[in-house]
């Protein structure tokens, strides 16, 4: 009896386990403002995705929702891992292709491991948010997000699963150019998955421990004592050249690897051979060339609580900035600095240093309105500006878990040294708890962004009876948002096509843009009079245009723009 | 019988061999250069090979023949290269002809020496899409490889090419007659027009395009022909982004990606020589007064820092450090290679200077760090005070050169209707290419100036071996390493480069030595022509020190010490 009630009991709690965990949001939870209460694709973001976890959440965002999200690879990195990209859209309002388009990236760098969350946040956001929510409804039925969450799986990888990465990826490099190659890196002496500091006994050293906490050296002030001196980052001499980690893998930066304004390894640290030497840029490049409708952009990297713009070497290089695209660019940032606190709009070249053939000149070459978000800010620590001790975070927040504590080991060339300091998983990389906030700002940051991408809509369509029984067909074209269809570079270079607005109906004999309706000032277009080409429709403005018109009766006006969609709008 | 089937077959192979060698060379269209490259190869099967680098848009191959005996990548290497500007069809008889030339001369002792010490990596035509205009139908000075491109960025393609308007198979000028106009013509020479010169007085009375119509009624005549991307257009120094027939990017198209990887890819080449528009030759580049930050302190902190290390925080980029003329050790090697030339070859003055963004003869100076040099092996030096043009029509004349000016003929105008039209001008490709009864004069002139240069290669020796007894079984070795050449072991330009090797010296102790003072293996700064540096060892037991020198662009030396 009592064995077949206890046999009883454990079905029950196996029917019951199923039941339990299907109902458990409606009987658990209540939905906080902003956040999907009960996300159909499970994630949690106070952890970092190794690639397969990013692989894995993407196929699980796609299969979730399918009316949303197309999966694609866009390329193979240099050790062959999938450069994997997710296109985020409204599929049954229009084709996504013909929609203004926003790109976001992450993990150029192989060590700014996070870019990676902030973009499968946005992506899992915009998904878990899209049925309950208006605005995103709207946004994803207008825009369209394409989002890489890593174009550096190689150097992901290796952080994930081996030591400290190169700044980008694996291709290996004759860094100390002894002809041999990647062959003296750092090595992890005690084992223990991270590559430390460095620092050897020594009384007339320069630096000693801090007395109030012995995790941290201090400099010896004139007069102290000395009690170490510090020898770089954890690694002995492997090729015998008396040189330690003079040779690591790669050893170059695929953030001074694109097509504008490069320069070689001897002005620019990290450039290679030329530009789109690699094969995960390349993949980028060909997608965005493949895009036209790319219209805004995000690269995500740390660290510093920066959202930086253009341009990136003094005096601007071959893109150009005018006035206009300045006041758009620097009207976003701010809502920016708002949108995260702590973080600041600052120019590349002028707030931080010069960079010559970085991705966002390139972007922005091409006719492309781009932010790189510099994430991570210590103000974060403490909201705090003055008080951004790390040892203090560490100590009262992570309770000791982001630091190696100093410990003795033998090393080959110096003998009896120590390692210890902090994890490579801190200082540069949000703490667990922190990162679903500072994702949830930054992907508000892109949507934002998103949203500011240009709205082309047809207004004000008149037809008037002229002389001659000829017919004065007028229209009005507004771009109801901030970015304008054409930036500065996008016009200087002929990027895309001027914005074509066709009449359909009749035959069009003559066709002006109306440069001032009052005084009746118009250009004629002499060439192909029945598409009108506009060079540029400017944020929050319109334009008006006239077609003299002989014959026809119900008239047709279409717009076509690659950076700013297409729309059509009829009148009789 | 027997005899006579052997003297027949001698008889024959003279023949042949005349054939091979022609007292007149011709200029070789694609077809027959690819042939002529294989059948050299294969007649110096133990000296020369060649490969295809890659396909251009048109199929055709990229080749480049290695020319050298031994080890042939752990020798200092000279690339060779012709035609780098589609119109310069000379350049790849220069280059294919130097080839030619030092096999055939592979078993004089000079040659011999040379082939020893040196490999050679000759590529005849990185532009033949180009190239191969000047045996079409219809001949043009075409510069661009047949990658379809918007060239006027007007989001057509290819739509206005050139008319052959007079039907005589060239494409030269069109003039029309027109107030509008501002060009006359030159006071030089009627037959040529020249800008009117309003300083002098002078109104236009001339409106001169190439010819052709305005196909796409933009105005603009023929601005957007077949064809795409100049490869000489196309490298990174000094990259024009979107700029006219640049391409998409600084090495974008497979002749130029293709060539920069082979070249990077072989850190033994030491100098480039290019046989095309620009020229260092006769005329040596000058080290500008206003030179960039001191971009050569220091080797090997250059290139490094932010990228390997961990960097944490931020480093200020410092200055700019874009080089923007010759260095000063680099300009007398150039001066000297240009005295030379001239010396060499007796060419008198020095050709047009070209200006030109995105040319391989600046990338392999600034942006691949290496010697560089460019000719266009054959020119017309300007007369004092007149023009290209007009000096070379004088030249024409002076040689009875025929041909070389179509004269004006009035043809009909579709874009001019009612008004006076002519079709004329310079023959295409005539004033940059010998005429082709000095072009065995010419290829061989410059064959043997390429010779010459390389025989300047840097070379390193062991010089002043000391070993020491310092007592208790300790010795001191002390040696020098000799650049004996009159090249440096790198170009200054080259020092910063990481696609340029650091030489290095390893002292390899034998069984019981052990080095108790100096390093094993340490580097060696760059040694001008006739410089030496110093390397001294301690060394605790008897037995052979195994010291090797160098790096594959030098050359690499050993000795052994015996040390007792």
């Amino acid at each position: 009896m009592k064995n077949y009630f206890s046999k009883t009991i454990f079905l029950l709690l196996l029917l019951a386990v199923p039941v339990y965990s299907w109902s458990q949001t409606d009987k658990f939870f209540y939905k906080a403002a902003g956040s999907p209460v009960n996300p159909k694709v499970k994630a949690s973001w106070n952890k970092y995705y190794t690639n397969q976890g990013v692989n894995d959440l993407c196929t699980q965002l796609s299969k979730a929702y399918p009316n949303l999200v197309s999966l694609e690879v866009i390329g193979k990195s240099y050790q062959g891992r999938d450069i994997v990209l997710l296109t985020i859209s409204d599929k049954k309002a229009k084709d996504p292709s013909g929609k203004p388009g926003y790109w976001i990236d992450g993990n150029i760098h192989s060590v700014e491991l996070q870019g990676t969350e902030m973009a499968l946040y946005t992506a899992w956001y915009l998904c878990e948010m899209y049925a309950d929510n208006e605005f995103i409804k709207k946004l994803l039925a207008e825009k369209t997000f394409y989002i890489a969450p890593t174009i550096n799986p190689d150097g992901r990888e290796f952080f994930t699963s081996q030591t400290v990465p190169p700044r980008s990826g694996l291709a290996p490099r004759d860094n100390d150019r002894d002809g041999l190659f990647d062959e003296d890196g750092f090595d992890d002496l005690n084992g223990d998955g991270e590559v430390s500091i460095m620092r050897i006994k020594n009384p007339s050293g320069t630096m000693r421990t801090d007395p109030s906490d012995p995790r941290k050296m201090i400099r010896v002030k004139p007069g102290e004592t000395g009690e170490y001196d510090y020898l770089g980052i954890e690694g002995i001499d492997n090729d015998g050249d008396g040189l330690i980690n003079e040779d690591t893998p790669g050893g170059y930066d695929g953030n001074r690897d694109w097509g504008f304004n490069w320069e070689p390894n001897y002005v620019q640290n990290g450039a290679d051979k030329y530009p789109f030497t690699f094969p995960e840029n390349q993949a980028v490049r060909d997608f965005v060339a493949r895009h036209p409708n790319i219209s805004g952009s995000q690269s995500f990297h740390n660290t510093g609580g920066m959202i930086l713009r253009g341009p990136s070497i003094k005096g601007g290089g071959a893109e150009v900035y005018s006035r206009q695209d300045d006041e758009v660019i620097n009207s976003i940032g701010e809502i920016g600095e708002k949108i995260i606190p702590g973080y600041r709009l600052l120019t590349i070249w002028k707030d931080m240093y010069t960079v010559w053939g970085g991705e966002l000149d390139w972007m922005h070459g091409n006719g492309i309105f781009v932010f790189s978000n510099e994430l991570w800010n210590p103000y974060l620590m403490f909201y705090d500006t003055a008080n951004t001790d790390q040892y203090d975070f560490d100590r009262l927040l992570l309770f000791d878990d982001a630091f190696v504590p100093w410990q003795k080991v033998n090393h080959p060339q110096y003998g009896e040294i120590e390692i210890g300091g902090f994890k490579k998983n801190f200082g540069r990389l949000h703490p667990g708890f922190m990162l679903e906030t500072d994702a949830h700002r930054n992907a508000a940051f892109c949507i934002y962004n998103a949203n500011q991408l240009p709205v082309l809509e047809i207004k004000d369509i008149s037809i008037k009876n002229i002389d001659g029984g000829l017919k004065e067909v007028s229209a009005t074209v507004a771009n109801t948002r901030a970015i304008p269809t054409h930036s500065a570079s996008n016009m200087k270079f002929r990027i895309d096509h001027p914005v074509y607005v066709t009449l359909e109906g009749g035959s069009v004999i003559a066709a002006m843009i109306v440069n001032d309706k009052l005084l009746n000032n118009t250009t004629e277009q002499k060439k192909n009079p029945k598409r009108l080409e506009i060079k540029n429709i400017a944020g929050n403005s319109q334009v008006d245009l006239r077609w003299i018109v002989k014959g026809g009766s119900e008239f047709t006006v279409k717009v076509e723009s690659e950076k700013g969609g297409n729309t059509s709008a009829k009148a009789k | 019988m027997k005899i006579v089937t052997k003297l027949l077959c001698l008889a024959i192979l003279e023949l042949l061999l005349a054939m091979q060698l022609p007292a007149q060379l011709k200029y070789r269209d694609f077809k027959t250069l690819s042939a002529d490259i294989q059948s050299l190869a294969s007649r110096y099967q133990s000296l020369c090979t060649y490969k295809s680098l890659a396909k251009t848009h048109d199929g055709k191959d990229i080749w480049v023949l290695t020319i050298g005996t031994g080890d042939i990548e752990q020798k200092p290497g000279v690339a060779v290269f012709g035609t780098v500007e589609g119109n310069y069809i000379a350049g790849r008889e220069m280059a294919l002809g130097f080839a030619e030339n030092i096999l055939r001369d592979s078993e004089s002792a000079d040659v011999k020496n040379l082939l020893e010490s040196l490999t050679f990596y000759v590529f005849p035509d990185i532009a033949p899409d180009a190239a191969e205009q000047y045996f079409a139908q219809l001949k043009y000075e075409r510069k661009v490889n047949s990658g379809s491109t918007d060239d006027d960025r007007d989001f057509q393609t290819d739509e206005d090419p050139y008319e052959d308007l007079n039907n005589d198979g060239l494409i030269t000028l069109i003039r029309i007659l027109d107030p509008t106009g501002n060009y006359i013509e030159s006071t030089d020479d009627k037959r040529i027009m020249a800008v009117a010169d309003i300083s002098k007085g002078q109104t236009g009375a001339y409106l001169v395009f190439s010819e052709g119509i305005d196909n796409d009624k933009d105005g603009k005549f023929n601005e957007d022909g077949p064809g795409g991307v100049n490869a000489n257009r196309n490298f990174t120094y000094n990259f024009e982004e979107y700029g006219l027939n640049t391409g998409y990017h600084a090495m974008s198209e497979p002749e130029t990606k293709a060539v920069a990887d082979f070249l990077f890819d072989h850190f033994n080449i030491y100098m480039t020589i290019a046989f095309g528009p620009q020229d260092n030759l006769g005329q040596p580049m000058k080290e500008s007064e206003r030179q960039n930050d001191p971009v050569l302190a220091d080797p090997f902190e250059a290139g490094r820092g932010f990228v390997g290390g961990s960097g944490r925080g931020f480093t200020r980029e410092p200055a700019d450090r874009r080089l923007t003329s010759i260095t000063k050790k680099d300009a007398v090697i150039n001066k000297l290679a240009s005295d030379k030339y001239h010396e060499i070859t007796g060419a008198k003055g020095n050709p047009q200077p070209a200006q030109a963004p995105g040319n391989f003869m600046e990338w392999a100076y600034f942006h691949y760090g290496r010697y560089s040099f460019s000719t266009p092996g054959w020119w017309i030096a300007a007369d004092k005070g007149k023009s290209a043009e007009a000096s070379f029509l004088a030249f024409a004349a002076k040689k009875q050169l025929p041909d070389v000016f179509i004269p004006w003929t009035e043809i009909k105008h579709p874009d001019f209707p009612g008004k006076k039209a002519e079709a004329g001008g310079i023959r295409p490709f005539v004033m940059y290419t010998p005429p082709a009864d000095t072009l065995k004069d010419v290829v061989l002139a410059n064959y043997k100036f390429v010779k010459a240069l390389a025989d300047m290669h840097p070379e390193l020796e062991f010089l002043d071996l000391k070993t020491e007894n310092a007592g208790e079984n300790i010795f001191r070795v002390t040696l020098k390493v000799h650049n004996k050449g009159i090249f440096a072991t790198m170009a200054e330009a080259g020092l910063t480069n990481q696609w340029t090797r650091l030489m290095k010296i390893t002292a390899e102790p034998g069984k019981g030595q052990t080095i108790i003072s100096g390093q094993k293996i340490q580097r060696i700064q760059r040694l001008d022509g006739g410089a030496a540096a110093e390397f001294s060892w301690l060394v605790s037991g008897r037995g052979t020190l195994a010291v090797t020198a160098g790096a594959v662009n030098t050359g690499i030396i050993r000795t052994n010490i015996d040390v007792k």
